[in-house]
């Protein structure tokens, strides 16, 4: 076994077992953090493919973005623990059912769209390697910053431009002076509406 | 610009170093491409010294905090003008589209920058009187209006999907922020908050259109579109035949970008099914807000719309004739019947810019030389009246109690020709010629648009334009009538208006005149801006 499978099996293995965690688990902080843990654990599994640009845009977005826009969300509603054990048995069998039934669909498509090469420990099997990707490589994020840098130079600067008005717009709309009664939510009310 | 130069020069040299391939380094090797876009990033590397000047100055301790936004009006204002020099003096070059074809240099984005910037240097001129009655006393505001026409001139030169994209979002950001500006007000909270939403869907049907534009053709670049689209007119046999090349594209999949394409940049025209949002921002937001969204981003957008549609994708419009020219109609429709319902001048103004955007589509969806024309023409126009107008009820300022109070009813302009005479005569002028009345240059737009209309053969589009015009005079001449002829004794009493405010109603007022009795120079500056993709 390679390192490559290893890598593989543990993080395919950490990836299905966080995502169970999520929806096992009780509190919903928790299972906010088995979420970012599954999403890093993905990021991995991009990683071992050599896409190494959506493995960061991954983090980037889901880790830094959607999952802490969960956690505020979760900080601010008043959430209680409440007891699922008793929902859990009455929904098992229709569940076990449904999930049952989704991956048996899932198998066959899996098994229907990818075969293996049936020439691969065969004498027939081609071993021809293209050698200008094997001397003149360059990994997923270097070719897409080469085409950035060199083609969409003024859209780069705009996108630059964006994020200034963005962080522009956010002292505007967060800066108050004493005096001036801004619109802005009660906490309080909210929470005890 | 010396500084604008060197970051022009690094970006050549990083160019040339990462390039070995020759054809590439040929056509990079002249500093032209730089030069092309010299006014775009003289005002962007402007802007950023702008906000750096603004935030030391504003915080720095010993000056004592000072306030500065009507110095920041005229660094604004003097910015603007560099740009607009530059503009006019830019190099003539051999090719006409440079950064990998994404920036286009044409007539037409030349010419709907200088119309652009003009009117927004008015615009900047106006509102100095109004920010500060407001007590508005922070720079960013301006800060925010510069940002916006730095977007629309982006737009105006935009050839790709890409950029494009860009350049809304930087003139959309920059609209929500200026609606949702006044902190302490609900309507304007309100307003901001509904803009952002409803502008941030549009966009992102944009974003969704234009994916499925690129996945099924591999381009974002308008002139390249243009080149695999450019047999696909209707009854061509080699395109739409059975071993035609509609078999190597998904055709009804990019016309379903296209149509998402169209919806979106409606939607930010305000055209009549995706009106809702305009009546309410436009009521809600500060009214130097209202202005500049009301009059400047038009000319920007459907200069986006025609390259789109006139240019790129100039064989499929066909499919959506019938749909563009509905949606004219039913704004046309909506402009003129609810506008006769308001009372509140500012929504009586947002109702009849949603009829003049119906009127101007009707001339786009002719699809010839002479509808672009009377396009380019009418949108002018309407960008001189609306200064006009907006101005004057801007620079108007009740003397009540309630100094904030800046949302007129219409009853308070009721006998204005008692106090003010000439600035009465003034409005009544514009008001007619938005209505289209003969001796006035908004006839002659408007006139173009039917004549359009009926050499293309939209004969009942253009029977339904005319009856709808003449409908929507009875609200331009309803206020005329409260101006001069109320059954009152005594109207409300105003501040007098500043001479620089003046000046410029005078020389908006002045120029309707003129073009009147010369409407040539309108009629060449519409028609070299007709022109795609031509410089002259």
């Amino acid at each position: 076994m390679s390192l490559d499978t290893i890598l593989f099996y543990f993080f395919s293995g950490m990836l299905l077992f966080s995502s169970l965690m999520i929806i096992v688990v009780k509190n919903a902080i928790y299972s906010i953090l088995f979420l970012v843990l599954s999403f890093v654990m993905a990021t991995g599994l991009l990683f071992l493919l050599e896409s190494e640009f959506m493995s960061l845009i991954f983090i980037v977005i889901y880790v830094g973005a959607i999952a802490v826009l969960f956690l505020f969300v979760i900080m601010m509603l008043n959430i209680k623990v409440t007891n699922s054990v008793k929902d859990l048995l009455k929904y098992f069998p229709i569940g076990n059912f449904l999930g049952f039934v989704f991956l048996i669909e899932i198998l066959l498509i899996i098994f229907e769209s990818f075969n293996t090469n049936p020439y691969k420990n065969n004498f027939l099997f081609n071993f021809y390697t293209n050698w200008f990707e094997k001397i003149d490589s360059i990994s997923d994020i270097e070719s897409l910053g080469q085409i950035l840098y060199t083609y969409y130079v003024p859209q780069f600067l705009i996108a630059g431009i964006i994020l200034l008005i963005a962080v522009i717009g956010s002292v505007i709309l967060t800066l108050s002076h004493k005096n001036i009664e801004v619109k802005k939510q009660d906490t309080f009310r909210q929470v005890s509406r | 610009m010396i500084f604008s130069m060197l970051i022009g020069n690094r970006v050549y040299e990083i160019l040339i170093d990462d390039f070995e391939d020759i054809t590439v380094k040929e056509n990079i090797n002249n500093l032209n491409e730089v030069s092309t876009i010299l006014p775009e990033i003289f005002f962007g590397i402007s802007l950023v010294f702008l906000v750096l000047h603004g935030i030391l100055l504003c915080s720095s301790k010993e000056k004592n905090f000072p306030l500065i936004q009507m110095s920041i009006i005229k660094l604004g204002i003097l910015i603007l003008l560099f740009t607009f020099f530059l503009v006019c003096n830019n190099i003539i070059l051999i090719e006409s589209s440079f950064y990998n074809n994404t920036i286009v240099f044409d007539n037409l984005s030349i010419s709907s920058k200088q119309c652009i910037i003009i009117a927004s240097i008015i615009c900047l001129l106006i509102m100095q009187q109004y920010l500060n009655d407001q007590k508005i006393n922070s720079f960013e505001y301006i800060l925010l209006i510069l940002f916006a026409v730095f977007g629309l001139l982006l737009i105006c030169s935009s050839n790709d999907l890409i950029t494009a994209y860009l350049a809304i979002e930087v003139q959309s950001l920059s609209f929500y922020l200026l609606a949702a500006y006044k902190k302490d007000s609900v309507f304007s909270t309100e307003s901001g908050l509904k803009y952002f939403i409803l502008g941030a869907f549009s966009s992102s049907m944009f974003l969704f259109g234009s994916s499925l534009i690129y996945g099924t053709t591999g381009t974002t670049n308008f002139e390249d579109l243009k080149d695999l689209f450019f047999y696909a007119y209707p009854g061509n046999f080699f395109f739409n035949g059975f071993d035609g090349i509609s078999q190597t594209f998904e055709i009804n999949l990019l016309q379903f970008g296209l149509l998402f394409l169209i919806i979106s940049l409606f939607f930010k025209l305000a055209l009549a099914p995706f009106h809702i949002w305009s009546p309410d921002i436009y009521e809600g937001s500060l009214t130097s807000s209202t202005f500049f969204f009301a009059v400047i981003p038009k000319l920007g957008l459907f200069v986006l719309l025609t390259r789109f549609f006139q240019y790129s994708f100039y064989g499929f419009i066909d499919n959506y004739r019938y749909c563009i020219v509905a949606i004219a109609i039913f704004s046309i429709i909506i402009g003129s019947f609810t506008g006769l319902e308001q009372r509140k001048i500012k929504s009586l103004l947002a109702y009849s810019s949603i009829g003049h955007m119906g009127y101007s589509l009707l001339a786009f969806s002719s699809c010839t030389f002479e509808g672009l024309q009377a396009l380019f023409c009418y949108l002018i126009v309407y960008i001189i009246a609306g200064l006009c107008t907006w101005s004057i009820f801007l620079s108007l300022k009740l003397k009540n109690k309630y100094i904030k109070k800046g949302n007129k009813d219409l009853s308070d302009f009721a006998l204005l020709v008692k106090s003010n005479n000439t600035l009465t005569l003034f409005f009544a002028t514009v008001l007619l010629s938005l209505a289209g009345f003969p001796p006035l240059i908004g006839f002659y737009a408007k006139m173009n648009v039917f004549l359009v209309a009926i050499e293309t053969s939209m004969y009942f589009a253009a029977i339904v334009g005319i009856l709808c015009s003449v409908i929507s005079t009875f609200y331009y001449i309803r206020i005329i009538k409260t101006l001069y002829f109320e059954k009152s004794l005594t109207g409300k009493l105003y501040y007098p208006i500043s001479y620089q405010n003046s000046l410029v109603i005078g020389i908006c007022f002045f120029l309707f005149i003129f073009l009147f009795l010369n409407p040539n120079v309108l009629y060449l500056f519409s028609y070299k801006m007709s022109l795609i993709g031509y410089f002259l």
